[in-house]
């Protein structure tokens, strides 16, 4: 049944390297949720980069927190599945990165109300009073 | 750590929703939407941590995140004026050239990302890479080794006091610090004034109204 769907692909890979595919997109493992990881990491660092308002930026830096977070539980899960004796240790920090998280969006959005009283704005290239 | 059957559909389905709704947070035009895709980002990250069978932070992000900091986030969006990006006559991006550098950035990111987690895994799946398709071969139909819902909380629960009762407490502490700054810094001016300004014998001096006692209102 496999090879009814092989001829489109096996002009450009062959057929093991396409039933391994298949493989990895019936059966997730631990390289799939890092990828996720890593590309909420990577849509984090542009939208901090690209944007110009301050609260969306505060927004990805919440995205790449959670995918911090989402390393540390599958990393946990697979420590876990190796029999390791402490393997929750992840899920342990993930709760500290949380509330790091949670403080540091307080003491963030303070700050933003601070600045929009004094600057009227909340466009990061209007905030230049420390720009030579 | 293979998951099989609906829970890679539904494993699929999260993550999809996850990258979409976050390429979506940062590329919304208005900062309320922006949230709100974020919020739908959490809870597909939420249903990722259920995957891994790890239900108590799932709860936390949910209760936390979309309960806690994303209303913040909203209250903060309607407080501040953003009228004038949402109707397009503020550019949404830093300038052009300036987005191309960070997106070029992202992409490399990204690339030796993907790079660092084929090597890795390889390394990490014990028996090469035919070891996932036999391992998956072995789990019965229907047989998940995940939902095992209350031992998750309690070796969490356990794991957190046992080994973690400083970093903990420490991480109380910071809470504390972080309401005082936040109540610091979102005074109005009027606040200021009125609690900075004393003479020298710390008597108040009244720039807003006071009452007999000298207290200010």
């Amino acid at each position: 049944m496999n090879s009814l769907f092989t001829p489109a692909f096996i002009l450009l890979q062959d057929a093991s390297r396409f039933d391994n595919m298949k493989q990895g997109l019936l059966h997730p493992d631990l390289s799939k949720f890092l990828i996720i990881g890593a590309l909420l990491f990577a849509i984090g660092v542009a939208g901090v980069l690209v944007r110009r308002n301050i609260i969306v930026i505060f927004m990805s830096i919440e995205l790449i927190l959670n995918a911090a977070n989402l390393n540390f539980i599958a990393f946990s899960r697979y420590l876990q599945n190796t029999g390791n004796v402490n393997a929750v240790a992840g899920q342990v920090f993930t709760v500290f990165v949380i509330v790091v998280a949670a403080a540091e969006a307080a003491i963030g959005l303070g700050l933003v109300i601070a600045l929009y009283r004094n600057k009227e704005t909340i466009f990061v290239d209007r905030i230049d009073l420390l720009k030579w | 750590m293979v998951l099989s059957g609906w829970e890679s559909v539904f494993f699929w389905v999260f993550a999809l929703t996850a990258l979409v709704a976050g390429l979506l947070t940062i590329m919304a035009r208005n900062a309320v939407h922006s949230a709100m895709f974020l919020i739908s980002t959490l809870m597909s990250v939420a249903a990722l941590y259920v995957l891994l069978g790890a239900e108590f932070i799932a709860g936390v992000q949910i209760l936390v995140y979309v309960g806690g900091v994303m209303v913040l986030f909203l209250f903060v969006i309607m407080l501040v004026n953003v009228s004038a990006e949402e109707h397009g006559r503020e550019e949404l991006f830093n300038s052009p050239s300036q987005v191309t550098a960070a997106v070029v950035f992202a992409a490399l990111l990204v690339f030796g990302l993907f790079y660092a987690v084929n090597m890795s895994a390889q390394q990490f799946a014990p028996g090469a890479d035919t070891s996932t398709t036999e391992r998956a071969a072995t789990l019965r139909s229907g047989e998940t080794r995940v939902s095992k819902i209350s031992e998750d909380t309690q070796r969490v629960g356990s794991s957190l006091y046992r080994y973690g009762g400083l970093p903990f407490e420490i991480a109380s502490v910071l809470l504390l610090v972080a309401i005082v700054g936040s109540v610091l810094l979102a005074r109005t001016s009027k606040q200021e004034i009125a609690s900075d300004n004393t003479d020298a014998e710390g008597e108040y001096v009244s720039t807003v109204e006071t009452d007999a006692s000298g207290d200010v209102a």
